[in-house]
């Protein structure tokens, strides 16, 4: 009977955590939509809000404006990437089976960022690629590209028909090398227009977000997130190893290219919105793991709230701390987590002696 | 049944396994013996359908392993590799849980329960499997492979091992292979591979001896067990006596320096 108690707690305080994890980014989003240069009172906020769902409502034009045009395709894109990259962060780290794997390590980032960079310079080369695909272009070549650098990176690492980690890192750090080397080639190709696309958007940020690219970005990340979220299993099998998945009946190798292509799509999608932002893959699911567990039918879900609450409350620093402008958001996510991958380091140092 | 025919398997252009034949009937406990490198390991992962062989089919049920998808097959047969390593921080229950990951199982939470309290790990079941010892893991591994086939079935399923007892105490050992002479009542079938001869002779039905990627015997097991067989598998003196009690076979391998002076004594 007391044994049982004692489990009873455990989930209950999974289930403690996502609440939890729902309240903080209630709060998050209501913060972040009522503060910046002009305020808005959280009673408006939600006044407006809800108009839009056919209320009557007493406030001012400039808010309605602020709010719905400035403020909310922006929140809406921080929760999405945030919460793209953490659950994609999650489910990278499950699939190689390392807490050090994080998007931009394997080079999903880089490869997106070359193929966004290529795209700017020799695009208009190719004028029947926006013919085609239209606004998808520059989130499609991100994918392709994030995806490419990716299977190559994983391809190099496997060993023996194992994923060899020290492999994994140095082919990731090399290919990044490479990838941030024809960057810097292709830019020194590129006529002043191009130079000026690829500064604006490399600096990383959720400024200027406006509904269409939201249209584009929130469907294609939201499916891939859902679709990812489903792995849990096959994840939590990889957690024993690739051979005893198999024995309990996940098909490794659909898994692996399911949680590649998936986290490709989510971040390559990411990056060409809002440019590389590092770090919130890598810490996001680690918080996780040290609260709740290693369980990823949790993980994944729990990673995804809590990486779209961090960077909403980044771009919320961002905006705030120096009034009126703004600072890449980029800058706030690698302040806070540097800082928590040298501890992290650290602990595993520890843990390993 | 489980079907090999012919298997013929190379690692590296190294031939490790050579035209072996072996059946695996429900009710049945084939211990497969054989020193190192002689390709128990190979022969197990071409079983377990982790390895294919170029040349040779294994079938389960009459049914060609190609032909079942990982989710089906852990339907029918469940295995317990040499060690797994985890990646992330797991407790021992969540482990065992995974177990039933693609089982359609009734009573999921009785299962584990039952499962878990014949393999002496319920106790262990809120620690975190990285803290163990060696032989608790293994205990924790054994009740996920074994908790995959627990509730029965009407159809025939298989457990396959690989050195299940390894890092185990004696008394943990005897009561793991206690559980599969209980086991194989419910109409499956078990293949274990062991490095002790003496388990091997108290709880098996049936043998098969390997050496280099060869079967030097194949059949019940007081036929195959006999000092010649051994002394031809293990290149090593071993005598077969009769168990005291049991009358089943006993192992009695002669110490190094005797087997010197034999040596001597015939050159």
């Amino acid at each position: 009977m007391a044994l049982l108690l004692q489990e009873k707690k455990l989930s209950n305080r999974k289930n403690y955590v996502l609440i939890g994890l729902g309240v903080l980014l209630f709060i998050v989003v209501l913060f972040s939509l009522q503060s910046g240069a002009y305020t808005i009172p959280s009673v408006d906020v939600l006044k407006i809000l809800s108009s839009h769902f056919g209320a009557d409502t007493g406030a001012t034009s400039i808010q309605k404006n602020v709010l719905l045009h400035i403020r909310l395709p922006r929140l809406l894109m921080a929760l999405m990437v945030g919460g793209g990259l953490g659950i994609a962060g999650a489910a990278l780290q499950g699939l190689f089976r390392n807490p050090l794997v994080e998007p931009g390590l394997i080079g999903v980032s880089s490869g997106a960022a070359l193929a966004a960079v290529c795209l700017f310079v020799f695009g208009a080369s190719f004028p029947w690629l926006p013919n085609l695909m239209g606004a998808f272009t520059l989130p499609m070549a991100a994918f392709v590209g994030g995806l490419a650098v990716t299977m190559l990176v994983y391809r190099l690492s496997q060993a023996g028909g194992k994923t060899d980690i020290s492999l994994l890192i140095l082919a990731g750090v090399a290919l990044n090398a490479l990838a941030g080397a024809l960057i810097g080639l292709s830019l020194f190709y590129a006529d002043d227009a191009a130079l000026r696309s690829f500064t604006f958007w490399s600096m990383g940020d959720v400024g200027g977000t406006t509904w269409s690219k939201v249209h584009i970005a929130l469907p294609i990340i939201g499916i891939a997130c859902l679709l990812l979220g489903k792995q849990h299993k096959g994840l939590n099998g990889i957690a024993i190893g690739e051979a005893e998945a198999y024995h309990m009946g996940i098909n490794v190798q659909r898994l692996k290219i399911y949680v590649l292509v998936l986290s490709a799509l989510i971040v390559g999608t990411g990056v060409s919105v809002t440019g590389a932002i590092g770090f919130v893959g890598l810490i996001v699911p680690h918080l996780i793991r040290l609260t709740i567990g290693s369980d990823h039918k949790i993980v994944l879900p729990a990673s995804f709230l809590m990486g779209a609450i961090l960077l909403s409350l980044s771009d919320l620093i961002a905006r705030m701390i120096i009034m009126p402008a703004e600072m890449p958001i980029g800058i706030i996510t690698a302040i806070i987590g540097a800082p928590f991958f040298i501890w992290l380091i650290i602990n595993v140092k520890k843990l390993r002696s | 049944m489980i079907k090999a025919d012919n298997i013929n398997f190379w690692i590296k252009n190294r031939r490790v396994l050579e035209n072996i034949y072996l059946q695996l009937n429900v009710g049945e406990l084939k211990v497969v013996l054989g020193p190192n490198g002689a390709g128990k390991s190979s022969l197990f992962k071409i079983l377990s359908g982790e390895a294919t062989c170029k040349l040779g089919a294994v079938a389960y049920n009459g049914r060609n392993l190609q032909q079942y998808n990982a989710a089906h097959l852990a339907m029918v047969r469940s295995v317990m590799p040499q060690s797994s390593q985890l990646s992330f921080p797991f407790f021992a229950k969540e482990v065992v849980e995974m177990g039933l990951m693609n089982i359609n199982n009734h009573n999921p939470t009785y299962s584990i329960q039952e499962v878990m309290l014949q393999t002496n790990t319920w106790h262990l079941k809120n620690q975190l499997y990285g803290n163990l010892s060696g032989g608790e893991k293994q205990r924790v591994q054994f009740s996920r492979a074994l908790v995959q086939i627990w509730e029965e079935k009407p159809y025939p399923r298989y457990l396959l091992l690989d050195e299940p007892t390894s890092s185990m105490d004696i008394s943990q050992q005897h009561q793991l292979l206690h559980l599969l002479l209980g086991l194989k009542k419910r109409n499956i079938g078990i293949l274990v591979i062991l490095h002790d001869l003496n388990l091997a002779a108290l709880y098996a039905d049936s043998l098969i001896l390997l050496k280099e990627g060869k079967v030097i015997a194949n059949g019940v097991k007081d036929e195959v067990l006999t000092a010649e067989n051994l002394f031809q598998t293990f290149d090593y003196p071993i005598e077969v006596l009769r168990h005291p009690v049991t009358g089943k076979p006993l192992i009695a391998p002669q110490p190094v320096h005797t087997n010197f002076q034999q040596t001597i004594k015939s050159a």
